[in-house]
């Protein structure tokens, strides 16, 4: 036999027992047997005494086989198999336990994993590229400017000319929408402008012919481009002829030249680019803006260190290369000196997704694991009741001789059945969970490239979660149910005192549902908070959309005529009232535009007094349409075009801080000298979040050249929104049809979906609150019956010696009561300790909101009372007789 | 009287000498339990009775611990029989148990002879 057979063999007898094994030890018994009787036999012995005398000096036959098959082993694996099998066997037999267990850890590691999901894709995952942990984001301060992670082209040149701390170095501009005609076809794209060594200094490797490099990144190169895999997938279906079609983008056509690696979605979280161009290729070779200008920051750099280069290290050598080249970005005298930041970015660069979300899955998955704590409370709570059912089954075995640890591994078998069963459960559910939520959660940002394949990370994560529960619930009761054999044997009915261990699951699950019913409270009150602020504009009865002219191929002027074209045309729909155009939509997902004022009238403000204001472009009548009341002064008409003098409108809040009347005076701001024709009154700018701001409304007809971004149309109609926005997409395509019309909803709509990140907070909140009340109840509600029905006979006495139904209620109620009180105290300790943790996301309410823990407390009582008083009343209409004679 | 005179002439085993004899008797080749049995007994001139059953449960702990293998082969009279044989951790751990059994022999053959300590002035 040789050495491997001989090694399975043994592996097999360790983990498995088989019929076989015990034929060979009695076969090898029996040998023995013969060769001694006949050993006896030769030394002159007669047949019959010679195996007497054989059997007589092995000893017990039985035993010595008992004892020998104990020394091959335990069998590990077929005890496991037993223990299981015995453990589904008992599951099916009490299939309403089982669904209940399984269900509830299905659910609480569920949603906790689904949110992990989320938190892990958002904060945790590194960039799918080569050693994530040295990339650095850059960002500076100058001349008084909070920290711009945005930088001039020419501080990012001379970094990358200068540095000694870098691996690499590369700068990016990224553009949501642009119109490209690819293959032979018009259409919306997004893009990346990167500089040559982009995909070099990531590490990236092409699924399909090759990536940028330096040689593509040259002033009037404009030649080759590289897609995305996703857009590869999309547009071509992975075909591989895709390399050297060629992509029309302005005056220029490129070639594509290969594909991005799959998984990479671009270094901002979110923003997944289908096209990455060379930064400089479009260009000519002149010097010009924004490539010269010390004052334009518009490219977001990022760079990988050398190994072993700290981040003190570069940024000091950053600062001071950007101090050695001279004024640069106009910096008034007290400001602090030029400063180069430098942050890890293994996540990718800035993200306004990461920072709206970070905190707020974090408080989501502290609730989470209260829950999934709750749902282990709630089946140890079960469990230990199971135990006492078992207590006969559990103290005979022990009473045969089964050892402890045996007893509780067989208990703890059944409680991994069940975490295994709900735990993948909850992984499925947690796939689908966490794109719904992201749905939820970002609507507003269709096709936002956020990759939810579940990693290695969740699955450790879902796994690790089941485990502990598992440990946690399963081996309390486990302990528990094998500690007292004696006790147990006697059938002693257990005195109240001794319920200790249950009570207090029942209090802490009490205590865990009134913290997160808080939470909820304050959440929804938030959310309604938010909806009912007033935005200083009225909200119905306004449909919203947004186009970009020049996407449809217009350039310079015409732009201009498409626009007021579109106006005239809106202001002419029958239940229209009013039109206007501006480039901030009311509400908004995407930046503001901010800039400076240094006078007001003969109120200098200059230097580092500069108020910051918030600037908006606007067509006549955006105050009639959105119901903004102008309290002074007039509005924009058709006076106001290139030839006039310069006109803003301000907001009341602005107009404060001139001596006297605001309007008629005159103003002076990064666009200029200009005279206040009106005030407004304050609105919230851009989001009902915000607080009303400085803003600055600027005509938007009245400079010369291009409008900008593409803007917002905002219509007032009288008709009912569905046929509005029918009309108003019909009235588009009337003018152009090759306008495309963004984002098309009414401002309820808009709004909606601004508050996204609350309605989340709100609804996981609310989904975890009712879920930890549900499961409160439940397990008060376990516990109470469990121990009527152990009173029965003390009950059915009292009742024989003339105690009322209502003492008998009163007399269980009371029970609970106890429980249910102390986990209240502690639950409204530990929700005002644990308030300042949400403190952010808590709107117009004091987070000790006296409000939202009342009804907390009294949501709770009415639940918990419900759940004592039905056993209670199931105790009152006990039967004496029955009862006493059971006994 | 009889019995009792029985058993004064036999020695009882030292705890955990029985492994040791086994993979000393297996030394000189693969053996069935019976001949294992029989060897011993014949070696120390039957002065040794040990229960012929309790060298089982040995046998298959020192399977299991792997200083012994087992096989099945036809005995010599043509009978189905499971032979054990040392395996290379099998003789290591006789070397190391006698090596520790003659330490042991000589300190109580020591301590057997010694007399009462002598007492000593601090």
């Amino acid at each position: 036999m040789n050495k491997i057979a001989r090694l399975a063999r043994r592996l097999r007898q360790r983990l498995w027992h088989t019929a076989q094994d015990d034929r060979d030890l009695d076969d090898e018994i029996a040998f023995h047997l013969r060769q001694e009787e006949e050993l006896r036999a030769g030394r002159g012995l007669a047949n019959p005494d010679a195996r007497i005398a054989a059997r007589r000096d092995f000893g017990n036959v039985a035993t010595v086989k008992e004892v020998t098959r104990d020394m091959t082993g335990w069998h590990s694996l077929e005890t496991f198999v037993r223990d299981l099998t015995f453990g589904v066997r008992l599951l099916r037999r009490s299939t309403g336990f089982a669904f209940f267990s399984i269900v509830t850890l299905a659910l609480g590691i569920g949603a906790t994993s689904a949110i992990f999901t989320l938190f892990n894709a958002i904060v945790l995952r590194p960039l799918p590229v080569r050693d994530p942990d040295r990339l650095i984001a850059l960002s500076f301060v100058a001349g008084g400017s909070r920290q711009n992670n945005f930088l001039t082209y020419p501080l990012f040149d001379r970094l990358r000319a200068a540095n000694t701390t870098l691996d690499g170095i590369f700068a990016w501009e990224t553009r949501p929408r642009m119109s490209a005609r690819v293959d032979g076809h018009n259409e919306i794209v997004s893009a990346t402008f990167a500089s040559g060594s982009y995909h070099d200094t990531l590490g990236l490797r092409p699924a399909l012919g090759r990536l940028l490099a330096p040689s593509d990144d040259q002033p009037g190169n404009a030649t080759s481009l590289v897609i995305s895999y996703g857009y590869w997938q999309r547009r071509f279906a992975g075909d591989r002829s895709v390399i050297g079609k060629p992509v029309t983008f302005g005056d220029f056509t490129y070639t594509i030249v290969g594909v991005e690696p799959a998984g990479f979605l671009g270094t901002n979280l979110g923003t997944a680019a289908d096209f990455t161009f060379p930064l400089r290729a479009s260009t000519d070779g002149s010097t010009a803006q924004p490539w010269n200008s010390p004052n334009w920051t518009w490219i977001e750099v990022m760079a990988r260190l050398k190994a072993g280069t700290t981040h003190e290290r570069a940024a000091q050598e950053f600062t001071s290369i950007f101090r050695s080249m001279g004024p640069g970005i106009s910096a008034p005298s007290t400001a602090p000196p030029p400063t180069v930041f430098v942050e890890t970015a293994r996540g990718g660069g800035q993200s306004s997704i990461r920072r709206n979300y970070a905190q707020r899955l974090r408080l989501m998955l502290m609730m989470l694991a209260a829950v999934l704590l709750l749902s282990s409370l709630n089946l140890a709570t079960l469990l230990l009741a199971r135990g006492e059912a078992r207590r006969d089954e559990i103290a005979m075995r022990l009473a045969l001789g089964a050892r402890r640890g045996r007893v509780v591994r067989q208990l703890l078998t059944e409680s991994a059945l069940i975490a295994v069963v709900g735990g993948t459960l909850g992984l499925v559910l947690a796939t689908w969970a966490s794109r719904a939520l992201l749905r939820v959660a970002m609507r507003d940002t269709a096709g936002i490239a956020i990759d939810l394949a579940p990693d290695a990370r969740v699955l450790a994560f879902t796994i690790a979660a089941a485990a502990i529960t598992c440990v946690f619930f399963g081996l309390i009761p486990a302990l528990r149910a094998t500690a007292s054999v004696n006790a147990a044997w006697r059938h002693e009915v257990r005195s109240r005192r001794q319920r200790w261990l249950e009570r207090t699951l029942v209090a802490s699950q009490t205590a865990v549902s009134l913290v997160l019913l808080v939470f909820m409270a304050l959440f929804v009150r938030s959310l309604q908070n938010l909806w009912a602020r007033d935005p200083g504009y009225v909200r119905d009865k306004v449909a919203l959309f947004a186009t970009d002219a020049e996407l449809a191929g217009r350039k310079g002027d015409d732009v201009r005529r498409t626009y007021l074209a579109l106006l005239d045309q809106l202001r002419a729909l029958p239940g229209t009232t009013h039109a206007a155009v501006s480039t901030v939509a009311p509400v908004s997902t995407s930046a503001y535009f901010v800039g400076g004022v240094g006078r007001l009238g003969n109120k200098d403000f200059s230097g580092d007094r500069r108020i910051r204001v918030a600037t908006n472009f606007l067509s006549p009548g955006y105050f009639a349409t959105l119901g903004i009341p102008l309290v002074a002064g007039r509005d924009f008409d058709d006076r106001d075009d290139a030839t006039s003098p310069k006109v803003v409108i301000i907001s009341e809040r602005l107009a404060a801080k001139f001596d006297g009347p605001a309007v008629g005076q005159s103003l002076e701001s990064s666009s200029g000298v200009a005279e206040v024709i009106g005030v407004a009154k304050d609105n919230r700018y851009a989001t009902v979040k915000d607080a009303p701001r400085d803003v600055l409304y600027m005509p938007m007809f009245q400079g010369r050249g291009s409008v900008g971004y593409g803007p917002t149309f905002v219509v007032r109609h009288q008709t009912d929104s569905a046929s509005a926005l029918h009309a108003i997409r019909t009235v588009v395509t009337a003018v152009d049809p090759a306008l495309p019309v963004f984002r098309l909803n009414t401002l309820e709509g808009y709004t909606r979906e601004s508050l996204s990140q609350e309605r989340l907070m709100a609804a996981t909140s609310s989904y975890v609150g009712m879920f930890a009340l549900l499961l409160a109840s439940i397990g008060l509600y376990g516990l109470i019956s469990y121990t009527v029905t152990e009173r029965r006979p003390e009950i059915g006495l009292r009742m024989a010696l003339g105690s009322s139904p209502q003492r008998i209620q009163a007399l269980v109620v009371r029970d609970g009561a106890g429980m249910v009180l102390a986990g209240l105290v502690v639950g409204l300790l530990s929700a005002w300790w644990l308030v300042r943790f949400a403190r952010d996301q808590i709107v117009d309410l004091q987070p000790l909101d006296p409000l939202s823990f009342a009804l907390a407390t009294a949501v709770l009582l009415i639940v918990a009372a419900g759940a004592a008083w039905l056993p209670a009343l199931r105790a009152s209409r006990i039967d004496p007789i029955t009862a006493l004679r059971h006994e | 009287m009889a019995k009792r005179q029985r058993f004064e002439n036999r020695i009882e085993l030292v705890q955990g000498t029985l492994d040791m004899l086994i993979l000393r008797t297996l030394r000189w080749g693969p053996q069935h339990g019976h001949g294992i049995g029989v060897a011993i007994r014949a070696s120390s001139d039957d002065a040794l009775q040990i229960d012929h059953g309790s060298l089982y449960p040995a046998l298959h702990r020192l399977e299991r611990q792997g200083w012994i293998d087992a096989e099945w082969k036809i005995s010599g009279n043509k009978q189905r029989a499971k032979y054990y044989q040392l395996t290379a951790a099998g003789r290591r751990q006789l070397a190391a148990e006698q090596s520790r059994w003659n330490r042991v022999v000589d300190v109580i053959a020591r301590v057997m002879k010694s007399r009462a300590p002598t007492k000593e002035r601090a």
